[in-house]
C-alpha cells in the first residue's frame, strides 16, 4: 500500500476513534445547555412558526378523540414520519449546507433493516427501528467520505447515484435472495394490536427526536454546522475541521433518516425498493421548503401541509379518477419550483416569512 | 463465446451512441453555463411520451411525428432556460433544486396523463439484420446511424458557425467571451435548446426498442452526469469518448459478469471518478 | 525571542505565472512587520500558502520550530496561525456574536474560552473590537468598516500566536482606518505577533516598525519603513506601476 494511503487510512481510523471516545463528552455539554433551552422553548411557543407547530400538533394529538378512522389514522402516521424525515434533511441541508438528493437512502435502508430484524430475527419493533437508524449511519459514513469533497450541485448529484445504486441493487432478480428484488419484505408483524397505540408510539418518538434535533442545532455544535453552510472557507479559516463536522452531520441525519424509514416499513408492514427512489428524496425537500429551510419545527408545518391538506384536498377527486392521487406531488413540484424561483433573498429565506409579517401584526409587534 | 464479443459490439456501440447524445447536450450545458440541469432526463422522458402520443395515439405519419416531437423537445428547453435557469443563474444549488423539481413535476405529469404502466413505442421499421452473426433488430441501425450523423454535425456546427464558435467562446473563458462582445445567456439558451433537442433525439431513436415508463428519465440523467464526469465536464470529444467506453463496459459487464452490475456501472463511475479525477479524462475544468 | 514564522525559497506557480518567486523571510516572536508591495505583487499568494488555503510548488514554511508545509488551514489555525481576508468572509445568516463564537470553539479557541464561557469569551471580543452593541445583528447588514473588525475579532477568537491581516484597511474611511490601526496596535501590545500586508505604502509606515517589500512574487528589500521607502527598486515598482508612494 502506498504511503500516502495508509497515513490517510490510519489518520481515518484514529479520527474515528476520537471521534467516538468524544461522543460521551459532548452529550454531556448539550445536557448543560438544557436549562438554557428550554428558556428558549417558552418564547419559541409565542412566535409565530412555534404557534403553528404547536397547533399541528395539537390538532393531530386530538384527532383520535373524534375518530379512529383506520384511513385518518394511516394519513396522521404517514405525516408523523415524514416530519421526522423531513427535519433530518433540514439539519443536514438547511444546517450544515450539504444539499443531498439520495436522502431516500438512509430512509430505505432504514426501512430495510428494521424490517429484516423485525422478520428474520423476530426482534422486537422498537430494537429493530434502533438498528435499522445505526445501520443508516453507516451507510451515511459511507456516502458522506466520498461526496465530503464535493460541493453544492455536484453533491446533489453524487449522493442522487448513490440512491440508483441501491435501488437497482435492491430490484435486482440477481440478488433476489438477498435482498428480496421487487417484492422487498412484506407480512411483518403489526407494531402494536390496535391502530391508535401505533399511533401514540409513533408520536412519542416524533417529539423525542424533534427536541433532540432542536437541541442539537441550537447547541454548539449547530453553531459550527451553520457556519460551514455559510462559508465552508471562512469555517477552516477559524480553526474548524469541516471535513468531521459535515461527517457528524451526515451521521446524525443518517440516523433521524433512518428512524423514519424504519417506522415507515413497520407501520405499512412491508418495504419494497421504491423507497429508494429519487421521489423520496424530493418528499423530504418539498416538505423542509413548504415550512421554512434551516428551522427544524418547520418540517411539521411541511409534512402537515402535504400529507394531510395537499393530499386530503385531492382524496375526493380520487373517485373521479386514480389520476388525481398523484397531484400533491405534482402541486407541490410546482409550489418547490415557483417558490425557489421567486425567493427573492435566496433560498434560505422561509416560505411563511410572508405570513410571519401578518402575524406578527396581528399580535400588534 | 466467440459470438459474445461480437454482441458486446454491436450492443455497445447501440448503448455508445445513445449515451454519446445524452451526454452531450448535458455536457455543453455545463460547459457554457456552469449548470447541473437535473431536468435533462426529463426532456428524454417528454419527448418520449409526446413521440407516443403524436406517432401511436394520433396516428401520425412518422416523419411529421419525429419533426414534431423534436420541436415540442426544444420549445420545452426553452421554456426550461426561461423560467428556471436564468432567473437562478447566481445560485447553483437554486437551479439543481428547481431542475430536479421539474424533473419531478414531469414525471408526475406524464404519470396523470399516461398512467403508470408501460408504453410500447414500435420500431420504425419492423425486422432484424444480422452482421458478424450477430441477430439484432433494425432499429438498432437508426440509432447508431442517427447518432453518429448527429454527434458529426454537432461537431460541425461547434467549429464552423457564429454561435458554434460563441459557444465555445463562453465555455472556455467566460469573461473574455463578455468582453468581445457575446451574449452569453443567449447563447446559453441556444445551448440547452440544443441539448433538449439531442435528448429528444436520443428517445426517438432509442425508445423504440423497448417499453418506455415514467420513471426512467432519472437512469437517463445519471448516465449522461456519469459518461460527463468521465469524459470531462464541458469537453466535447472526452465525451464522445466517454459515452462509447461506457457503452462497451456495460454491455460488456451484463453480458460476461452480471446484468445488476451493468446497470450500478454508470452510478459506481460517477462515484469513483468524482474521487479519483474530478476533471475527467480529458477535461481541465476542476469541480 | 524566538523565531516564530520562517518561510524559505517559497515558489508558487499559476499556469504560467509565477505569483511567488523564491520568497524567503523570517518573523521573530511579538514582532510587528508589515509586507508591501503593489496589487498583484503577490502578497495574498503568500498569505494563502503560509494559512495552508494554497500548496507552494516549492519551499518550506516552519511555524514554531514545526513544518507546516502541506498541512491543512484548520490544523495550522488550531496550532495558533491565523489569517484575515483581504474580502472579508462573514457567516452571512448568523448574528455577529455567533460569528466569533465559531472561531471560539475550534480547539484552540476552546481551551481558551472554557474558563469564562464561551458567549462571555466571545463577547469580550467583541467588545475589544467594538462590535458589542451590533452583536444580534447579521453581518449582511453592517459596513465595511465593521466587517473588518469582524474579521479581526474572528480570528482573535481562535487565540492566536500570530495573525496575519490581509489589507485589513483598503477601502475604509480614515476614521475607520484609525479604529482598525487601534485595534491592532493593541493586539500587538498584548504579545501577538502581528503580519500585515497593505499595498499603500503610508497606511503601514507609521504602523510598523518593519517592512517586507515584495514586487511581482520577489523579495525586495528588508528593513526600516524609511529604508525601505526610499530603495530605488521600491520606488521603481510603485512608479513604474503609476501608483504614488505618499
Ligand atoms: N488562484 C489564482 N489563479 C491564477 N492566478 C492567480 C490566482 N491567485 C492569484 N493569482 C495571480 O497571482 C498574482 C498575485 O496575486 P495576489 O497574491 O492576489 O497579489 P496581491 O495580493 O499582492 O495584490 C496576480 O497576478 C494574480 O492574478
Ligand atoms: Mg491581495
Amino acid at each position: 500500500m502506498p504511503k500516502k494511503i495508509r497515513s490517510k487510512v490510519s489518520n481515518t481510523v484514529s479520527g474515528t476513534k476520537n471521534f467516538f471516545l468524544g461522543i460521551p463528552r459532548a452529550t454531556r455539554n448539550l445536557y448543560k445547555e438544557i436549562p438554557h433551552q428550554v428558556k428558549s422553548f417558552k418564547e419559541w411557543i409565542f412566535t409565530f412558526r412555534g404557534s403553528l407547530t404547536i397547533l399541528c400538533l395539537i390538532g393531530t394529538i386530538l384527532v383520535p378523540l373524534i375518530t379512529m378512522d383506520d384511513y385518518i389514522m394511516t394519513i396522521l402516521i404517514s405525516f408523523l414520519v415524514f416530519s421526522i424525515f423531513a427535519a433530518s434533511w433540514d439539519l443536514l441541508a438547511g444546517y450544515t449546507g450539504q444539499v443531498s438528493f439520495g436522502h431516500s437512502v438512509f430512509f430505505g435502508i432504514g426501512a430495510y433493516v428494521a424490517a429484516a430484524f423485525v422478520k428474520m430475527a423476530g426482534l422486537p419493533w422498537f430494537f429493530s427501528m434502533i438498528i435499522g437508524a445505526v445501520a443508516a449511519i453507516l451507510v451515511g459514513l459511507i456516502i458522506g467520505i466520498p461526496c465530503l469533497r464535493l460541493k453544492g450541485p455536484y453533491l446533489a448529484l453524487g449522493t442522487q447515484a448513490f440512491s440508483l445504486i441501491l435501488f437497482n441493487l435492491f430490484m435486482s432478480g440477481e440478488l433476489k435472495d438477498i435482498l428480496g428484488s421487487t417484492e422487498g419484505i412484506s407480512a411483518l408483524p403489526a407494531m402494536s394490536e390496535a391502530h391508535i397505540v401505533t399511533f401514540f408510539f409513533i408520536l412519542i418518538i416524533m417529539v423525542i427526536s424533534f427536541i433532540i434535533l432542536t437541541i442539537i442545532v441550537k447547541s454548539n455544535i449547530g453553531t459550527i454546522f451553520k457556519a460551514i453552510r455559510d462559508d465552508e472557507t471562512a469555517a477552516d479559516a477559524s480553526g474548524i475541521n469541516t471535513t468531521k463536522y459535515k461527517l457528524i452531520a451526515f451521521m446524525i441525519s443518517g440516523f433521524f433518516a433512518g428512524i423514519a424509514g424504519g417506522l415507515f416499513a413497520l407501520n405499512s408492514r412491508a418495504v419494497n425498493p421504491s423507497v429508494f427512489l429519487a421521489l423520496y428524496s424530493f418528499y423530504a425537500i418539498v416538505m423542509v421548503a413548504l415550512g421554512g429551510i434551516a428551522t427544524i419545527s418547520g418540517s411539521v408545518v411541511g409534512a402537515f401541509i402535504y400529507w394531510v391538506i395537499l393530499t386530503e384536498l385531492f382524496k375526493p377527486m380520487g373517485a373521479l379518477g386514480t389520476i388525481f392521487l398523484y397531484f400533491p406531488t405534482l402541486i407541490s413540484a410546482l409550489i418547490l419550483i415557483i417558490m425557489i424561483r421567486f425567493a427573492d433573498q435566496g433560498i434560505l429565506k422561509p416560505a411563511l416569512e410572508h405570513i410571519r409579517e401578518f402575524y406578527d401584526f396581528l399580535l400588534g409587534r | 463465446m466467440i459470438f459474445q464479443i461480437e454482441n458486446v459490439l454491436i450492443f455497445g456501440t447501440v448503448q455508445g451512441s445513445v449515451l454519446a447524445l445524452l451526454a452531450l447536450g448535458f455536457s455543453l450545458v455545463f460547459g457554457v453555463g456552469g449548470v447541473l440541469n437535473l431536468g435533462h432526463g426529463a426532456f428524454y422522458l417528454i419527448t418520449c411520451y409526446v413521440f407516443y402520443l403524436i406517432w401511436r395515439v394520433l396516428f401520425f405519419d412518422l416523419i411529421i411525428s419525429i419533426i414534431l416531437s423534436l420541436i415540442i423537445a426544444i420549445i420545452v428547453g426553452g421554456v426550461v432556460y426561461l423560467a428556471l435557469i436564468k432567473p437562478l443563474q447566481d445560485s447553483h444549488i437554486g437551479i439543481v433544486i428547481v431542475t430536479f423539481a421539474f424533473a419531478v413535476f414531469m414525471q408526475e405529469f406524464v404519470k396523470v396523463i399516461a398512467g403508470i404502466k408501460p408504453h410500447y413505442i414500435s420500431p420504425f421499421i419492423f425486422g432484424s439484420v444480422e452482421f458478424l452473426g450477430v441477430t439484432f433488430p433494425i432499429q438498432f441501425v437508426f440509432v447508431i446511424i442517427g447518432s453518429l450523423i448527429l454527434v458529426f454535425l454537432v461537431g460541425l456546427f461547434i467549429s464552423k458557425t457564429k454561435i458554434g464558435k460563441s459557444i465555445r467562446a463562453v465555455s472556455q473563458d467566460r469573461e473574455a467571451a463578455l468582453l468581445m462582445g457575446i451574449n452569453a445567456d443567449r447563447i446559453l439558451m441556444i445551448t440547452v435548446m440544443i441539448s433538449a433537442f439531442l435528448a429528444g433525439m436520443a428517445a426517438i431513436l432509442y425508445a423504440p426498442t423497448s417499453a418506455i415508463t415514467i420513471d426512467m428519465g432519472w437512469s437517463f440523467l445519471l448516465s449522461a452526469f456519469a459518461v460527463s464526469v468521465f469524459g470531462g465536464m464541458g469537453s466535447t470529444s472526452g465525451c464522445v469518448l466517454g459515452a462509447f467506453i461506457m457503452g462497451y463496459a456495460k454491455t460488456f459487464c451484463s453480458v460476461f459478469i452480471s446484468p445488476t452490475l451493468a446497470t450500478v456501472f454508470p452510478l459506481l463511475v460517477i462515484v469513483v471518478m468524482l474521487l479519483v479525477r474530478p476533471q475527467g479524462l480529458l477535461g481541465k475544468k476542476e469541480v | 525571542m524566538g523565531v516564530i514564522l520562517e518561510v524559505k525559497n517559497l515558489t508558487k506557480k499559476f499556469g504560467g505565472l509565477t505569483a511567488v518567486n523564491d520568497f524567503s523571510f523570517e518573523i521573530k516572536r511579538g514582532e510587528f512587520v508589515g509586507l508591501i508591495g503593489p496589487n498583484g505583487a503577490g502578497k495574498t499568494t503568500v498569505f494563502n500558502l503560509i494559512s495552508g488555503f494554497e500548496k507552494p510548488n516549492s519551499g518550506s514554511i516552519r511555524f514554531d520550530g514545526m513544518d507546516i508545509t502541506g498541512l491543512k488551514p484548520y490544523q495550522i489555525v488550531n496550532l495558533g496561525l491565523v489569517r484575515t481576508f483581504q474580502l472579508v468572509r462573514s457567516f452571512h445568516y448568523m448574528s455577529v456574536l455567533d460569528n466569533v463564537s465559531v472561531a471560539c470553539l475550534s480547539p484552540r479557541g476552546k481551551k481558551a474560552s472554557e474558563k469564562v464561557g464561551l458567549d462571555k469569551y466571545a463577547s469580550r471580543i467583541l467588545s475589544e473590537v467594538g462590535l458589542i452593541d451590533k452583536a444580534r445583528f447579521p453581518p449582511v447588514i453592517l459596513p465595511h468598516g465593521d466587517l473588518r473588525r469582524l474579521e479581526i475579532g474572528k480570528a482573535a477568537g481562535t487565540n492566536p500566536q500570530i495573525l496575519l491581516l490581509d489589507e485589513p484597511f483598503s477601502g475604509l474611511s480614515y476614521e475607520e482606518q484609525e479604529h482598525i490601526h487601534a485595534l491592532i496596535r493593541r493586539l500587538s501590545n498584548e504579545g501577538v505577533t502581528i503580519f500585515i500586508t497593505g499595498h499603500v505604502l503610508r497606511e503601514l509606515m507609521n504602523l510598523v516598525p518593519r517592512v517586507i517589500a515584495m514586487h511581482q512574487g520577489k523579495f525586495i528589500t528588508d528593513g526600516s519603513p524609511q529604508e525601505v521607502a526610499n530603495h530605488k527598486l521600491v520606488l521603481e515598482a510603485y512608479l513604474g506601476r503609476g501608483g504614488g508612494i505618499a
